[in-house]
């Protein structure tokens, strides 16, 4: 099992709560494909980027893919959003990946060895088909993918533009994937180049990946006139470089959804011209995400909405869109059921109209024997187990699931892949659905620093319309590094055993976030809602029934004997990983969350360990620093280590805190 | 709880420079919930006593172990491996501790790391003061719930002495007089009348002046 007790938390009994659950972030819960950020964030704010990317590719075989184009329910998640504002976890994936990219590390796959002999054919190469074909290999099927477009990657690469997703970095991904030993046929349209029942014959599975591949059209009058288009053969034509029959240079973009905005965006750049998006919906009811409205505005793009279309006017050619007033698009029951006032009308003039309302499968390749489609053209699927009506055809992504985010088809096409092996009689690690720890109460967030989140830097508005160059420039090292450092490292502080517990309430008293809890009855246990991993309580259990997840006494103990063989001098700075700078730079570095759970036992094992001198960094004297209380725990700790040393005959003054209020503290700036 | 405090570490090597292999028992009881003799204080002990005995050339080990109670026969018999190798053991328990040790393994050497000083109450973290002092015969129903023998510093039956002043003792500002507490706690149970009644001569025959206490419970054995 992948995830191990000593990550996990444990709420005791005694309590409401789960029982014994393993609680994770909700960042991991609400993650489609359940990548540890919070370990990603932590490297990446510890400067380990390379590392970092590597803890994105357990489970994600597109790390730089998904860090610039996801819509990251990660933060919607985010506990720090009961703080001040969620962590930017998306961009600092791309931070990590980024970073490692620059150090030439993290981008040489694993060596895999197919033993099963197993091979599996799946037609599509979009991020549902890449990330089956990855995670098969993985556990040694050798994944054959067929594509229809001269280059892979699907609707990632025909779809997105260029000025979101930089095409090398979507073809270093898949670059990666091939490099592990999955086949990729281009030009290879099922139906047509390779017949169905061929590929059959040949592979033991077929997965069905095909993705949307078709615009839904718009049947309304003058849909017929040659300026009119659909989104999904024009992002193509733009993403080839091919001019686009019929483009004039006022556009009109039917639909509010995501695609209607790269549409759009696109359709400014490529034209110069105006643009107008017209949407059945409301302001505040798009379904485009915020962000991505927000930069369409910025670079010019009308956004008309509540109107639906009626009909395209002109005689010959496209003149205007005709739209009436649509006064709701959703039911009671919040079902897409649009009312119009077909009264109301009026005119957006216009010379072209893209019409991006929806997609659709393309199922022609499918062979008369199965597997069968419904009455409505959709593949019938067995959600849970991805199978189809055909015996060894599977499917995934969006021709099954409907359209949503890359990630989403990601997260299809691995359990696509865990169905795939399954049926293959290949040994699969089986991985239980995480479950959340709560929100951070009201009381213990407003005891936790504020800090602002970092911004994305971007290109100028005016400056980006230019051409299709990158539009998100990434957050640089320091920006990224205190972004990551806002974490506030969910479920992964106090651990707690109630078998060495011996109720002495110390934890109970000395914790300044009440997270820790005792009734009468000598039960206990520690809130990990309320735990923030400042480790005073670890510091002070007399017992050591307190241990802390991330950061453990023994990694604290195993760091500090590394680290002391590393220093030429024997000497030793413990800090803060919140301060950006050094007290003793000569000295090998320990990085801890918080100073405050340096314990007397951790300073004198240094010694034992062979430092000669040991400096305590912090950043002021105020109590605080980083968490309540924090820095009075260190001075406590070091002046009890100083006497401890000094009785032993050592000089006490080999353990020195520094008070360097030049450290910055990375959160806070 | 008994609290008892760790001694002076001079003392301490006085005692144990001599051992090859000294073992350190640490209590997770009392001395762990006054913070002085459990797990933690025992390993920050006997990392010390490495760092000084290596200082000064001394070789031979120092380990530790921690038994929940060691005031127990049971919890006593399963660190006897670690007892058995070790040359001198070093318990941070309250004095019950290294007696037990030696009633445990006759022919063991066992030391002391601590002074047990007393009976306390947690009056807040940190903190702990002697409210009780087994005498052996327990006189508080008299005195509105306050102990007059732990907590008047010449242990007086009826009422304060001449060095009651403004509520505190004569022996430190920082003391409060127990009679007074005794006399402000009956009035606000509205029963000062108690204070008419006199107290004898306490019966000092319970109290350890008699020798070793010994107390049997009746009832099932195995």
């Amino acid at each position: 099992m992948e995830r191990e007790l000593t990550g996990a938390i444990t709420r005791s009994f005694g309590r409401p709560g789960p029982v014994d659950a393993m609680l994770r972030p909700p960042c991991e819960v609400a993650c489609p494909i359940h990548t540890n950020a919070q370990r990603y964030i932590q490297l990446v704010a510890e400067g380990h980027d390379a590392r970092a990317l590597a803890v994105v590719r357990v489970t994600n075989p597109l790390p730089q893919v998904i860090g610039r184009i996801c819509p990251h329910p990660c933060e919607e998640a985010c506990r720090r959003g009961d703080v001040d504002e969620p962590i930017a976890i998306c961009n600092i994936k791309r931070v990590a990946s980024d970073g490692a990219r620059a150090a030439g590390l993290g981008f040489e796959p694993p060596k895999i060895e197919f033993t099963t002999g197993k091979k599996v054919a799946i037609i599509g190469s979009g991020p549902s088909g890449l990330g089956a074909a990855h995670d098969l290999a993985l556990m040694g099927v050798r994944a054959t993918i067929f594509e229809k477009q001269p280059e892979p990657g699907g609707f990632l690469r025909t779809g997105i533009l260029n000025y979101r997703l930089p095409k090398d970095i979507l073809d270093e991904d898949i670059e990666y994937i091939r490099k592990m030993g999955v086949e990729i046929y281009t030009n290879a349209d099922v139906g047509r180049a390779v017949k169905f029942n061929d590929i059959m014959a040949e592979f033991d599975a077929v997965l069905i990946a095909a993705g949307l591949s078709e615009s839904r059209p718009l049947p309304i009058p003058g849909a017929d006139l040659p300026q009119v288009l659909l989104a999904v053969p024009f992002l193509e034509a733009v993403n080839a470089g091919r001019e686009v029959p019929g483009l004039g240079k006022e556009i009109i973009v039917i639909g509010g959804g995501n695609v209607a905005i790269d549409v759009a965006r696109s359709a400014r750049r490529v034209t110069g011209g105006k643009v107008t998006m017209v949407c059945l919906e409301a302001d505040h009811e798009m379904p485009a995400h915020a962000w991505e409205i927000e930069d369409a505005r910025a670079e010019g793009i009308e956004i008309v909405c509540s109107q639906g279309p009626n009909a395209i006017m002109g005689e010959g050619k496209v003149e205007g869109l005709q739209v009436k007033k649509c006064e709701s698009v959703f039911d009671e029951h919040g079902r897409f059921s649009p009312t119009f006032c077909e009264t109301e009308l009026s005119v957006v003039p216009g010379d072209t109209v893209i019409v991006s309302i929806g997609q659709m499968s393309n199922l022609s390749f499918l062979p008369e024997e199965g597997p069968a489609v419904n009455e409505r053209g959709i593949l019938i699927f067995d959600r849970e187990q991805c199978t189809t009506t055909r015996r060894g055809v599977f499917a995934s992504g969006e021709v099954v699931t409907g359209p949503g985010a890359a990630v989403n088809a990601l997260a299809s096409g691995k359990k696509a892949a865990i169905a795939v092996a399954r049926y293959l009689g290949v040994d699969v690690n089986f991985r239980p659905e995480p479950a959340a720890i709560g929100e951070v109460p009201a009381d213990v967030a407003d005891k936790v620093k504020k800090a602002p989140r970092r911004r994305m830097p971007a290109r100028d508005a005016g400056e980006r319309l230019k051409d299709f160059g990158e539009v998100e420039t990434g957050l640089d090292e320091v920006d990224g590094r205190c972004e990551a450092s806002r974490c506030l490292l969910c479920g992964s502080g106090a651990r707690y055993s109630q078998l060495k517990c011996i109720a002495c309430l110390t934890c109970v008293r000395v914790c300044p976030y009440g997270a820790p809890w005792a009734d009468g009855e000598g039960l206990g246990g520690i809130d990990p809602d309320k735990c923030q991993a400042c480790g005073i309580c670890f510091t002070q259990c007399p017992a050591k029934a307190i241990d802390l997840t991330v950061m453990s006494e023994e990694d604290i103990a195993a760091r500090t004997v590394a680290a002391i063989a590393d220093s030429g001098n024997g000497e030793l700075e413990f800090g803060c990983w919140y301060s950006q700078s050094r007290v003793a730079p000569e000295a090998a570095a320990v990085s801890l969350p918080c100073t405050g759970r340096l314990s007397v036992r951790l300073l004198l094992h240094a010694f034992e360990s062979g430092a000669k001198k040991v400096y305590v960094a912090v950043c002021s004297e105020d109590d605080d620093g980083h968490f309540v209380h924090g820095h009075r725990q260190t001075r406590a700790a070091v002046a009890d280590a100083q006497k401890a040393l000094g009785e032993a005959g050592l000089d006490p003054a080999s353990i020195e805190l520094r008070i360097e209020p030049e450290l910055k503290c990375r959160k806070a700036t | 709880m008994i609290t008892a405090e760790r001694k002076n570490f001079d003392e301490i090597r006085r005692m144990t420079d001599g051992a090859q292999k000294l073992l350190v028992v640490g209590c997770n009881t009392c001395v762990a919930v006054c913070l002085t003799g459990g797990e933690k204080e025992a390993e920050i002990l006997a990392s010390q006593l490495r760092l000084a005995r290596k200082q000064d050339g001394i070789g031979g080990s120092v380990e530790t172990v921690t038994v929940l109670r060691q005031c127990e026969n049971e919890y006593l018999d399963s660190i006897s491996e670690q007892v058995q190798k070790a040359d001198l053991v070093l318990s941070t328990a309250c004095s019950i501790g290294p007696q037990g040790l030696v009633f445990r393994y006759p022919t063991k050497a066992v030391v002391p790391a601590m002074n047990t000083n007393m009976m306390g109450y947690v009056k807040e973290h940190h903190v702990w003061t002697e409210y009780c002092v087994a005498c052996g015969f327990c006189i508080i129903a008299f005195t509105g719930g306050i102990c007059p023998i732990a907590r008047c510093a010449k242990t007086l039956l009826n009422g304060p002495c001449g060095g009651s002043q403004g509520g505190r003792c004569e022996i430190s500002p920082d003391v409060p007089c127990a009679w007074q507490e005794i006399y402000d706690r009956l009035a606000a149970l509205g029963q000062l009348d108690m204070l008419k009644r006199i107290l004898g001569p306490k019966k000092w025959n319970a109290s350890n002046s008699g020798g070793p206490r010994t107390m049997k419970m009746e009832g099932f054995k195995p």
